[in-house]
This record gives C-alpha cells, structure tokens and sequence, in this order.
C-alpha cells in the first residue's frame, strides 16, 4: 500500500471535488472565473510536485502491481496535466460566452483528467476499464456542454453510442482474455500461453478494436469527424490530443507489457491500421472547409504516425510516440486556441472564418501557422523532428513501406495545412474589408498561443532534451 | 383401468431409466439455459424490430430479467440480483422516463425500421460475428471457476476492498460525474 | 440450482393459472366492438386528450438520482455482508466512497434535482 504512487490521482481528485463544492457555494450570479484560477493553479502544483516523481530505482506500485507509478506513466501523467492546464487558460473567455455551467464544466475536466491519469497507469484490466469509462464519460458529457448548439447534442449522443459499442467490443475482448489466461492482470496475462487459443486471440483483436474506436482509426473512425466539429472548441482539443495520447499509453502498456508473446500478431496489424490512417485521414481532410472537421481528420492521420513507432515494438518506437504526442500537444493547443478565439469573435471555424486573420491579428495568424506546419512536420518545428524519430524507428525495426508511406502522405498533407494558412494571409477584397478589424481576446489566451509556438519552435530546433526525458521515461518502461 | 396404470407404470419405468442414463441434472441445466438464453435472444430481437419504442423498452426489460434467470442457473446469486436490481428495476424505469420526456402524439412507429439491405447486411454481418464466436468457443479450453460460486458477495467484498480499492473509489467518482452529467444534460435541454 | 428450479415451478404455477382463466374467456366472449368500447378505460370518465403527453424532466431526474443510489447499495452490500472481517481500512474506503457520493447527492439538492416545482 504506497500511497505515493497514487498521490497525483489523489490530488486531482481532491481538486475535482474542491471545484464542485466552490460551484454549489458561490453564489448564482458571479462567473466561474474564480474556480478557473482555482483549476490552473492546483494543476500547476500538482504538475511541479509530479517532476519530484521521477525516478531511476524500481517503480512504486500500488496494491499488488495492479497500479503502476513508473516514469512512463508519469511522463504521459504531466503531459495530461499541461494539456489541461492550456485548454482551461484559453478557454476561460470560451467558457464565459457559449456555456451555460461554467463551474461544473471544470469538474467535470478533471474527472476527465483523473481518468486519463488512472489509465496512464493501469496495470490490470479493471483498472484500465474504469479509467478509460470514467474519460469518455467524461468526454460524452463535454462534448454536449453547448446548450445553445444543436450540433454539440447530436455529436454527444453520437459518441455516446459509438463509444459504447466500442467499450462493448472491448470489454468482450478483456472477458475472452479472462476466460483464457483467468487472469486481468497484465503481469500474470503475459506469461500465460492459453493466450495462444482461439480465445486469446480473438480477444487481444477485440481488445484492439476497442482500442481503435477510442483513438478513431480507420475503418472505427466514422464518429471523429461529427464529434469533432459538434463539440465546443475546447473540448475538441482535448479529443485530439489529450484522450489520443491516453488511449495510447494505455494501449502501449497492453500491447507490450501484456501481450508480448503475440507480438508477431499484432505488429502487423498495427501497421496495416496505421497505413490506413495515414493514407485516408490525410486524403479526407484534403476536401474539408471547416477546420475543425480537417483538424478530425488531421488527428486520425497523425495517430497513424504515433501507431508506426508502436508497431516498431522496442524501446526507440515508444520513445518516439512519447516525444510525437508531446509536440502534438502543443501543436494542437496553439491551433485550438486561435480557433475558439476565432469561433468567439466570427461566429465560426472554416476557412471563410478564418479569412485575414493576419491583418486582425497577426499573433494569432503566426500561431495557427506555426502549430499547423508542425503537425505537417515541416522543419525548423518540432514535427520535423518527431517524424524524423518515428520513421527513423519504423526502418530501423524493418517497416521501410511504412516509413514511406508516412513520409509521402506528410508531404501531401503539407498541402491542406497551408489552405489555411493562404485563407489567412491572403489578401483581402473589397467586401471583406471588415475583416481586418482587430480581434479581441484576453491575456490568458495569448500566454497559452505564445507558449504554445515557443515549445513548438523550441523542440523543433533543439529537441535533445525533451528526447532525453522521453529517453528515461521509456528505458523504465522497456526494463 | 389396471391396464392404464400398467401403462403409466410403464412410462415412469422408462423416464427412470432415461434418467439413469443420462445425466439428468445437467440436462436440466442445459435445458435452462437453452430457455433464457433463447427468450433472452427473442427478446433482444424484438427491441430492434418492434415499431412501438415502449413495446420496445418492455422487451429490453424482458431481456434484461432473461439474463439474470441465467446468471441465476449459473448459481451466480448476487449477479443475478444486482440484473434484477439494476437493470430490470431502476435502468428499465429510466428508459420508459426517457421515452415519455420526448414529445410524441403517437408512440405507433417511434422504433422506425430501416430497409430491406440494411437489415440484409446487419444479418450478414453480425451471423459472420456468432460464426467465429461460437468457433472460438468451440475451439479454446476455457479455465473454469475451481469451485462453485455458491454466495458471492463476501468474496466480492474481499475483492473490492482489498484488490481492487483503486478501481472502487474511482468507480465512486465516476458514479458522481454521471449524475452531474445527466443532471445538467437533462436540466439544460429543458430550459433551452 | 435446486432452490431456484422450486422458484421456477412456482412461476411456471403462477403463469398456467391467469392464462388458464384468460383462455376460455377469450374463446368465449362475444365480439361487438363498438368505437365506444375502444377507449381506454378510465374509471368511466371520457378521456381527454392524447394517450401520450411529454412528461417533465422533474421525473427523469427523480429517476436519475435513484439510479446513482442504487448502484451505490450495490457496492454496499457485499460490504455489509463482510463487514466483520474487513476491519477499520475498508470500513475507511467505504465512508471515501459514500462521501464522493453525498458530494453527488449535495449536487443534486442544490441544483434542484430533487425539488418539485
């Protein structure tokens, strides 16, 4: 029993409960900026408090092995909270204008959060489960916060009925796997050869299934686009990056930790689901107006890249997904901030909306151009170097069609990236004249863009240290 | 008259005999459970074709008690209850609450059916799906339970409360932002 | 099994009798319908009004609430029946649990999930 294994999921527990509480007691009529404040700051305790975690002895664990705190876990754990951290800051203005329960909208981000960090951490198959029901409950509820919108109903009912398929999928896979192994916990799992039966099989490709719902790979990604576009901006952003990169640690975990022995399996099935993401999320993102919607299929393909170095399965494939997920974090955070500001001020998020944003406010232009030729991994940004990891990773471990299959994809994506950025630079007409007036928003904001693009440029240019920290991170994972 | 008792006799003679041939209690079982599982699959089916979603809900709540007559004749007593607690009581009474906040005059063709290939393809599709699960059934050794379960609940208590504590309390937690979610979903489509 | 095969008998019981009963009046009874004899019935006043009318959400959220708590009664239970021999660590992580759920509770009374206007 080491409570400080657990103790982040204990203070964003606590935090949780504080905010709820601070809703009921203030009075109705002032907003919940205050509890916002409240959020970031405990947050960013809890995230200076977790650098103390890290470790080179053996990991603490939590009953058994059941909950592991090692410095893989801790590292996807901070870049959870960061994420966090960001949407809350830029979404205080967001939050103030299109939602109508401001307070319990915080709450329920940190129970999102909370499960995302159990998920992180998850060693068995109950704790997975919960983690991972209470993040997309979570996630289910966000997505339908807009009120005023009908869109953000429909996208919450959707997911929510997509999503439960998928958990069902899933949870029939993990029921297969007891039946098989008699065991939830991965430790035990991975030595057990009955995974080799039929049961075992068709559960670890239920379990993967599941796995691929979450993260909206081709052919399970049906769901991304709606939900994407249909939920309020802020939420949209933790979608792409923060429960992608959850739903992958947690993945990750499984796959190597519980299903070695399968790995002849597996690995080709990856690759193929992959493939597929890169190529068709790439190519359906190319017709899209609404950049929301082109951000959905931006983020099925960019999963396929982070899915390359997991197929690659050694310790140079997950190093690389840690250090892709992070850049997208802050590729995703600067692009989503401009985008609720934009929605704020225009009313919405294509192109059109987008129209002379360099002339309104070349701040915010310079970011969405910076986060966005990231995520097409151009150089001197940091996805130049993420994908230079990955694919360096994928020929390293054999898979030189994937490799090329993502090199070429990325550089077509290229493509629909700068639409968006020409839709902002352009120059403008006579009739979109007022298009020029200036764009309002708060400091908060523009900390979060400024940050955003600094971490973007900063690991593009010198990305040895984050690769030393992911470094440390997946040599404890890989022991 | 004697003569029908002969018969009679005779008829009991032979079930005996049957019955020390075979294994009765296990053909019992077996017999249980081919019934619930089969009305419980009738019943399944007759929530996606009913037109009428109400007579929809009642043969979701049919289906629901059907699985706990099985949880039950697997001697699975505290599962069998909670089915019965849970779902064939308060998630069924949800469901029919859900169904009458919706504004409709005619409940008459509220479950509507899709066409002709959609079902074809459902069909296909899912008979593809119980092909390979009974396969898999078929072809694994699955590991059995040592012993029978017999009360469940202390064992589950152990469980929950030792093992599992993580799982448990964050079960609490997400207990606690599902009825904030559904009570703010539900408040908010009110008064917009 | 033994125990619930006698609970099955006296369901099966418990069907054969109203159907028995319900048969031979459906083979016997006359059929005169008239669109008098087709309304509901309704303690012989005349309805008014639709069959279906949208109900309030105030019903839902009763129902919502219950739910939580039943599930909560769940988790109680095995508790409960082990209570002497979990001791003072579970009976610690059973009060955490009933608290994170009296927060749930507060919530729902503030809110006015639970009021009846």
């Amino acid at each position: 029993m080491d409570f400080w294994a657990i103790s982040i999921e204990i203070a964003v527990t606590v935090l949780m409960l504080v905010t709820l509480i601070a809703d009921l007691l203030l009075p109705k009529e002032t907003d919940r900026r205050a509890i916002a404040f409240l959020t970031v700051i405990g947050l960013i305790s809890v995230f200076v408090f977790s650098l103390g975690q890290y470790h080179l002895s053996s990991s603490a664990t939590f009953f058994m092995g059941l909950f592991i705190a090692d410095n893989y876990s801790l590292f996807f754990k901070q870049l959870f909270i960061l994420g966090m951290i960001f949407v809350v800051l830029f979404s205080l203005d967001y939050a103030q204008k299109f939602l109508r329960y401001r307070g319990e909208f915080y709450t329920i981000l940190l129970s999102a959060l909370l499960g995302m960090c159990v998920m992180a951490s998850a060693n068995d198959f109950i704790t997975l489960f919960v983690g991972l029901e209470l993040m997309t409950i979570s996630f289910y509820i966000l997505v339908g916060f807009r009120m005023d919108k009908t869109a953000s109903g429909e996208a919450a009912v959707k997911y929510l009925l997509v999503g439960s398929a998928s958990t069902a999928v899933m949870l029939y896979g993990i029921s297969l796997i007891y039946g098989a192994t008699g065991s939830f916990e991965f430790m035990i799992i991975c030595r057990n050869l009955h995974l080799f039966y039929a049961a075992g099989l068709a559960g670890v490709v239920l379990i993967m299934a599941g796995f691929f719902f979450k993260l909206s790979a081709i052919p399970f990604h049906m769901w991304a686009p709606d939900v994407y576009q249909g939920a309020p901006t802020p939420v949209t952003a933790l979608l792409a990056m923060s429960s992608k990169a959850a739903g992958l640690a947690v993945f990750m975990r499984v796959l190597y930790v519980a299903f070695p022995i399968l790995g002849t399996y597996w690995m080709h099935i990856l690759a193929a689901v992959s493939a597929l993401c890169m190529i068709g999320g790439n190519i359906l993102a190319i017709k899209q107006k609404d950049v929301k919607r082109m951000l959905a299929y931006s983020s099925i393909a960019q999963a396929g890249y982070m899915m390359v170095g997991m197929a690659s399965a050694d310790y140079a494939g997950i190093k690389a997904v840690m250090f892709y997920a992070t850049l997208y974090l802050f590729a995703n955070v600067g692009a989503f901030a401009v985008l609720s500001v934009v929605e704020e001020e225009r009313g919405g998020t294509t192109h059109a909306h987008l129209t002379g944003l360099s002339e309104a406010s070349p701040m915010l232009a310079a970011v969405m151009t910076i986060s966005l030729v990231s995520m097409a991994g151009v150089p001197p940004t940091a996805g130049f170097a993420g994908k230079i990891y990955i694919f360096t990773a994928a020929v390293d471990y054999g898979y030189i069609w994937l490799a090329f299959v993502g090199f070429v994809m990325s550089m077509m994506s290229i493509y629909y990236y700068l639409l968006v950025v020409r839709a902002m630079y352009r120059d403008l007409t006579e009739q979109e004249a007022d298009y020029a007036a200036p764009v309002k928003y708060p400091f908060a904001v523009r900390l979060t863009a400024i940050l955003a693009a600094v971490a973007t440029l900063g690991v593009g240019v010198y990305p040895d240290l984050l690769a030393k920290v992911t470094n440390l991170a997946s040599q404890t994972f890989m022991r | 008259m004697n003569e029908a008792l002969g018969y009679v006799h005779g008829l009991v003679g032979w079930a005996f005999s049957l019955a020390e041939a075979y294994d009765v209690p296990s053909l019992i079982g077996a017999g249980v459970f081919f019934l619930f599982a089969g009305l419980a699959l009738l019943f399944a089916c007759g929530v996606v074709f009913l037109r009428n979603v109400v007579h929809s809900a009642l043969s979701l709540t049919a289906t629901f008690i059907c699985v706990a007559c099985l949880y039950l004749s697997i001697d699975a007593d505290f599962m069998g209850a909670v089915q019965i607690l849970v779902y064939g009581g308060a998630v069924a009474v949800l469901i029919v609450m859900a169904i009458m906040l919706t504004r409709r005059d005619d409940m008459a063709h509220s479950n509507p059916s899709r066409g002709l290939w959609q079902h074809a393809g459902a069909a296909v599709v899912s008979g593809l799906f119980l092909l390979g699960m009974a396969a898999v059934a078929v072809l694994s050794p699955f590991q059995s339970a040592p012993q029978p379960l017999g009360d469940a609940a202390p064992g589950l208590a152990d469980l929950m409360l030792s093992h599992y504590v993580l799982p448990f309390e964050v079960a609490a937690v997400l207990l606690l932002i599902a009825m904030i979610g559904a009570i703010l979903l539900a408040k908010g489509a009110e008064e917009s | 099994m033994g125990e619930y095969g006698g609970l099955g008998l006296f369901f099966l019981v418990a069907l054969i009798f109203p159907v028995s009963a319900l048969i031979p009046a459906f083979l016997l009874q006359p059929r005169q319908p008239t669109k008098e004899k087709r309304i509901p019935y309704e303690c012989g006043v005349d309805t008014v009004g639709k069959t279906y009318v949208q109900y309030r959400v105030g019903y839902f959220l009763y129902a919502l609430v219950f739910i939580v708590f039943d599930v909560e009664t769940v988790f109680l239970y095995p508790w409960a029946v082990r209570f002497g021999h979990l001791g003072l660590f579970a009976l610690i992580e059973m009060f955490i649990f009933i608290a994170i759920l009296a927060v749930g509770l507060g919530y729902a009374w503030k809110k006015g999930a639970l009021s009846w206007k």
